[in-house]
């Protein structure tokens, strides 16, 4: 629910290629801070946790369209720089199971590692001054989660002018689309034309259908790293 | 998830001229479907390439279970489609390009085995990336199957019940517990056999 599940071609090209420099830029950055050596022998840790989230990711709750991301959990068990590479990965292969566009690929690992990233420094802020593992835990999710959702809502509503020519393209005449540039919208809001795309809707469908998942997110969250505590503490690093 | 196996058997086992194509190709490909996907904005246009994609389908006799996997990304659209006040040509575009989209990728992926769109894409992205995309690849498998068994003894042992749905949650949860630790103690025995095997950085596939 919240990384962008929109399929290729609805969103801007300026937005979506503006996600991909961002992600190269700071995955780039995040390479070079990153030590060779440690990131040879945390591969595999990372492919296995990267899988367990394309696993938890294919789990629908299909009612509300949510399924659960493990993104918080895997934060927290790789730490803010390896996050970025796994949520990479998960969405690339997402992508292949053409759950989300190919496109969006770069938009969705800012808008997931933000969440593995805020899950991460939350916890570890909580679990400091509360030492609860259950409370620090939930709160870290149901806060990274509505970050990143509201995250994703900002991305969507970046590309509302594309919107209202893909749907005034009725009245259009050309098949093809090759322009790159924001302003291209403009000469709609000019004409004085029925505002036809509609935000709040679609925020108003979201954060109540979110919520939902939040709540259950952060209660599978929890429960998961209490059992992780409970069997090997090592792993949290606390 | 659980059809990756079968996409995975579809895509070795084929005899199509599909898949006796070149990975290099189908990818091409599949970047001349984004490329309409992404550029086309007329229903007639995108009529024709889901059409055209349907008919390769159909041609190379891929079996109709995989073809369901084309709808599933329907269930986000859904949601995106109340931006426009479910305009009847809005939703008719959208859909169209979910569907071109989704067609595509399950066509390149039963034609294709994973391990040669990977060695494929490594002529491209950093090796390091394409070395994570096939361990995780790996590691899905690993997990699937942890995941069957965890599931089964849930099951076997009433794990999963209506009626306490409070306790199957911390089942269901403590299930995913364990399938991170197995998954984290299979990658450290992963590593050491990689080691072991001479692993520097980069997988080598057959061939090269």
């Amino acid at each position: 629910m919240s990384h962008i599940h929109l399929p290729d071609g609805v969103l801007p090209v300026w937005l979506w290629v503006s996600g991909f420099i961002l992600a190269i830029l700071v995955g780039g950055i995040l390479l070079k801070l990153t030590k060779r050596e440690e990131l040879t022998r945390r591969l595999p840790l990372l492919g296995m946790m990267s899988a367990a989230m394309v696993l938890g990711a294919s789990i629908e709750i299909v009612p509300i369209a949510y399924h659960i991301n493990l993104t918080i959990i895997s934060g927290i068990l790789l730490g803010p720089t390896l996050i970025f590479l796994a949520t990479f990965v998960v969405n690339m292969i997402l992508a292949l199971f053409g759950h989300g566009g190919v496109t969006v690929i770069g938009l969705n690992t800012l808008t997931l590692s933000l969440e593995g990233v805020l899950g991460y420094s939350i916890f570890h802020l909580l679990w400091k001054m509360l030492k609860r593992l259950t409370l620090a835990t939930f709160s870290a999710s149901f806060i990274a989660l509505l970050f990143s959702t509201l995250a994703m809502i900002g991305v969507v509503s970046l590309g509302t002018s594309h919107y209202k020519e893909l749907i005034h393209q009725e009245e259009g005449k050309g098949i093809f689309e090759f322009k790159l540039l924001k302003e291209k919208g403009e000469h709609l809001e000019g004409t004085g034309e029925k505002e036809e795309v509609n935000l709040k809707r679609f925020i108003a469908i979201v954060l109540p259908l979110g919520f939902i998942g939040w709540v259950l997110e952060g209660v599978i969250t929890s429960l998961m790293l209490r059992y992780i505590y409970r069997l090997r503490p090592d792993l949290l690093r606390l | 998830m659980i059809q990756l196996s079968y996409l995975d058997y579809l895509a070795i086992e084929g005899k199509s001229f599909l898949h006796r194509l070149s990975p290099r190709f189908k990818i091409l490909g599949m970047v001349f479907v984004l490329l309409g996907v992404v550029l086309l904005r007329d229903l007639r246009g995108l009529l024709l390439l889901y059409g055209i994609l349907v008919l390769l389908f159909i041609f190379i006799r891929l079996p109709l279970r995989i073809f369901s996997l084309t709808f599933y990304p329907l269930i986000f659209a859904l949601l995106f489609i109340s931006v426009s006040g479910f305009q009847t040509h809005f939703i008719l575009i959208i859909f169209l390009k979910v569907l071109s989209g989704s067609t595509g990728i399950v066509l390149l992926l039963a034609s294709t085995p994973y391990p040669s769109i990977f060695s494929t894409l490594g002529r491209f992205l950093p090796s390091l990336l394409v070395t994570l995309l096939f361990l995780t690849y790996r590691s899905i498998f690993i997990l699937l199957k942890v995941l069957e068994e965890t599931q089964h003894a849930l099951y076997l042992r009433g794990g999963f019940q209506w009626r306490h749905p409070w306790r199957s949650l911390v089942n269901i949860s403590n299930a995913f517990g364990h399938l991170i630790i197995a998954g984290i103690d299979a990658s450290e025995r992963m590593y050491e056999s990689m080691v072991l095997r001479g692993f520097k950085n980069k997988i080598h596939y057959r061939g090269e």
